[in-house]
């Protein structure tokens, strides 16, 4: 069966687990500007460490990352390809027919797709690390502002967080619905594009009936539980800066100050 | 807090309408006492569910007053907004499916998400998360991950949540319909602790044994509460019952058809039956005519050799299972979740390959690409809740799905879709969307798409999980054709009355299979320890059988359905030269 590992939560207690939302997600989104700009090795190494350390302290298994970027790696895989034949600078190293791969290509290739992976992996540590309403109270608290000027803020922080907590049930449901619609003969891999598309409506007319049962239901329990946006919500788990969220900030600001001296 | 004076439900003259004129409530009027245990029984479209959505203050009436909680929420049909806020506040309600119940990624989190939207202090959130949990029985989960529990976990986890909010009232609305035996069994004794402990309860099923413990029973029809009393009053109306598409308890049918004085309690049905003096033991010939002896099928059209299989580099999800299935038998898989019934199923039709071993349906080897394609041609899949694959704007695309796909010339399209729809018995609901059917029509519909298909073999994953009497009275009956028909079926099911239907029972614990036979030799006195080890019952008349038995009785033959029970009880009594009761001896 179809497993969606993507916007999994990981349980343990750890102290990126323990992290404020908010801090880790600002943290996060800086590091992950700053990966984007890597440009040498040095930059990658000093990178790959910082990834690397946050992984450890996160007590995630290495695999169960790997496992939530897996659906990604392909398209990881292209981008290497792409970069290996279409970078033309540098010296040609090796010549294939008409194909000739140049050491800015590899450079490239190698920069490029590693960079990428780690952007991945911190991404996906961020989401094994924090829970659903985790990170919906962080963008409530974040959106805040939007609330203000009369936009949904809150809302929307619900919204995403529900959308993430439902990824693994829909997936389970459209996997379920692509067998059974296969058994009776309908064919999703064969046939002109059209016909592909054709050939996808049984499944999406059932999942979306599907997805809108779970809506109804979901607003139900929503309603019953006296869900009535953030205002007058209180928390189990205490949302305070502390050491743990100082020592975060530092360290994230260290890897920016180390990259661009590296620059 | 209400005050004290006021029952925390009181509804009068209540009127619900939904839009298309179906009028869900008509003149219920219902009053609830503090501490009360009520439970609400009625068919699919009785308006039960809507009645549990008043109750909570979640819908309101079109007519009638409401007063919940103390809070007078809506008078004459005029409902106040305000006065509903504040009223949800002490009105809890869990229903059937607990995945739409759980909003978060952690237990304890999940169980917080109440108290928090009322705004308590961090101290008493934290103290309600842990009372809770302990009182489902829950407390060692309190940092996992719903996803990784089982079903009857995830519903324990949706009580404690509704709990944490202190509800005057806690509704819980089909709450054991989408769980297996064991699930609906835990929440069966969390409610029996509640009720203990004085907690309101509105109970809404269709399981009629779960209304047994019940302080009152109010059974629902078109809308209206047509019975209202003690279990046993209400159960007494066994012929009213059956014409609303529900049924009675067991004992209540049992007691009816031995004529001894009624009762739906079992425990009293065992005293009513007696002891048997001990002399009445040499009577007995050891045994009486084995019905049920099956008759084989010569040609095995299936057969599953040494068969290990695992998902991804997980645990094995079958460790080396071997069966045959004959041509036109029929077998049902028995097993608690987990156990390696669904993936055996998914084996059969071809969806997945042994990784080692064979399974070889109707003559092709699926462990190759041709083979399995063929096989998937010879067997039907009716996979759990079937009717989640609907999708066309009438019963009639829907099951032309299939039959179109394979090309088929246009009347031949419709002499199976035709003949697939009568044999479902939805001839008259043809051109409807099938979005308008009952749940059990709408899956009988699902059914009839597959069965266009023609498959000489017919898989099914639970067939009757969720459905109310009526509906599993309707899927039994159209299979019991299917079969005639000369259908090999293979069907998982939870109902071990199901599994004594069949022709063959293989059972599987723990991803091996742990007995197999007819109903007869898996039920046998010799595997009852094995398969409650693996969480499976046995079928009921054989249990009051072996009641019995225990209780000084001669042997009853292993009766499997209560026919066989009544007419082997009633032999016995003829031959021992007594009536039924027996006379008593001694206490019970």
């Amino acid at each position: 069966m179809l497993r969606i590992a993507i916007g999994q939560y990981y349980a343990a207690r750890s102290p990126i687990h323990a992290l404020d939302a908010r801090v880790k997600l600002v943290c996060t989104l800086a590091a992950l500007v700053a990966i984007f700009c890597v440009s040498n090795a040095a930059q990658l190494g000093i990178s790959a460490a910082f990834v690397a350390a946050a992984l450890a302290l996160s007590h995630v298994p290495v695999g169960r990352v790997l496992a939530s970027v897996r659906p990604l790696l392909v398209f990881l895989a292209v981008l290497s390809l792409f970069n290996l034949f279409f970078v033309r600078t540098g010296d040609v190293v090796a010549t294939l027919g008409p194909v000739s791969l140049t050491s800015g290509g590899v450079v490239a290739a190698a920069l490029y797709t590693a960079r990428f992976a780690l952007a991945l992996v911190t991404g996906s540590l961020v989401m094994l690390t924090t829970t659903p309403t985790q990170l919906s109270d962080a963008f409530d608290r974040m959106l805040s502002p939007l609330s203000r000027v009369g936009l949904p803020g809150h809302e929307i922080a619900m919204v995403f967080s529900l959308m993430m907590r439902f990824v693994p049930t829909l997936a389970d449901e459209a996997s379920a619905i692509i067998d059974a619609q296969s058994l009776r003969g309908g064919a999703f891999d064969e046939g002109g594009p059209i016909r592909r598309v054709r050939s996808i409506v049984p499944v999406v007319v059932a999942l979306l009936a599907s997805g809108l049962r779970h809506a109804d239901g979901l607003s139900r329990a929503l309603d019953a539980r006296c869900y009535e946006g953030g205002e007058g919500r209180t928390h189990l788990h205490e949302q305070r800066l502390s050491r743990g969220e100082l020592a975060a900030a530092l360290l994230t600001a260290a890897l920016l100050a180390a990259l661009a001296l590296l620059a | 807090m209400a005050p004290a004076e006021h029952p925390p439900v009181r509804l009068s003259h209540v009127t619900l309408v939904y839009d298309g004129g179906v009028r869900a409530l008509d003149d219920v009027s219902l009053e609830v006492s503090r501490g009360e245990r009520v439970c609400v029984l009625g068919a699919n479209g009785s308006g039960k569910s809507t009645l549990a959505s008043v109750v909570c203050g979640l819908l309101a009436p079109d007519g009638g007053t409401v007063e919940l909680a103390g809070e007078r929420v809506c008078a004459d049909g005029r409902p106040d907004l305000e006065a509903y806020r504040r009223a949800r506040r002490s009105l809890g309600l869990v229903f059937q499916n607990p995945d739409d119940q759980i909003v978060t990624s952690v237990v304890e989190d999940d169980v917080a998400f109440g108290p928090e939207n009322l705004g308590l202090p961090r101290d008493e959130i934290a103290a309600r998360v842990a009372r809770e949990l302990r009182r489902v029985a829950m407390e060692g989960y309190a940092g996992a991950d719903p996803s990784r529990l089982s079903g009857g976990q995830r519903q324990r986890v949706c009580i404690a949540g509704a709990l944490a909010m202190e509800p005057a009232v806690l509704v819980l609305d089909e709450p054991g319909s989408l769980l297996d035996v064991r699930g609906r069994a835990a929440i069966m004794r969390v409610m029996g602790r509640l009720a203990a402990a004085g907690t309101t309860l509105i109970h809404v099923t269709h399981f009629m044994e779960e209304a047994l413990d019940a302080d009152r029973v109010l059974v629902m029809g078109h809308g209206r509460i047509l019975l209202e009393g003690t279990p046993d009053e209400v159960f007494s109306h066994g012929p009213e019952l059956s014409g609303l598409g529900l049924e009675v308890p067991f004992a209540a049918r049992l007691s009816e058809r031995l004529d001894l004085p009624w009762t739906c309690d079992e425990r009293q049905l065992l005293c009513e039956l007696g002891t048997v003096p001990n002399s009445h033991k040499t009577l007995m010939e050891e045994h009486p005519d084995i019905k049920h002896v099956c008759k084989l099928g010569t040609v095995p059209n299936s057969q599953v050799e040494h068969v290990t299989f695992s998902y991804g580099r997980g645990e094995r999800a079958l460790d080396d299972v071997s069966f045959e299935v004959s041509a036109g038998s029929s077998t049902a898989i028995i097993g608690q979740t987990g156990s390696g019934k669904s993936t055996l199923l998914r084996l059969l039709c071809g969806l997945e390959r042994p990784d080692e071993g064979r399974v070889v349906v109707d003559g092709h080897d699926t462990s190759s690409r041709r083979g399995s394609k063929a096989a998937r041609r010879a067997v039907g899949y009716v996979m759990q809740h079937p009717e989640r694959q609907l999708f066309a704007e009438t019963v009639e695309k829907d099951v032309a799905f299939g039959p179109r796909n394979l090309k088929l010339p246009a009347a031949e399209v419709e002499r199976r879709v035709s003949r697939a729809i009568e044999t479902v018995g939805l001839t008259a609901r043809r051109n409807d969307s099938p979005f308008t059917l009952s749940g059990g029509q709408r899956r009988l519909c699902a059914l009839a798409g597959i069965l266009a298909m023609e498959p000489r073999i017919l898989v099914l994953d639970e067939p009757t999980a969720g459905l109310d009497p009526r509906g599993r009275a309707m899927l039994r009956r159209v299979l019991a054709r299917l079969s005639e028909q000369g259908i090999t079926l293979v069907q998982v099911t939870h109902s071990m009355e199901d599994a004594a239907r069949s022709e063959r029972v293989i059972a599987l614990d723990q991803s091996r299979l742990v007995a197999i036979g007819t109903p007869r030799e898996v039920f046998s006195r010799d595997n009852e320890r094995r398969l409650r080890e693996g969480g499976l019952g046995i079928p009921r008349s054989l249990r009051v059988a072996r009641e019995l038995e225990d209780r000084g009785w001669p042997p009853l033959g292993d009766p499997l359905t209560t026919d066989e029970l009544v007419a082997a009880i009633r032999a016995r009594a003829e031959r021992a030269k007594v009536t039924v009761p027996f006379a008593r001896e001694g206490r019970c």
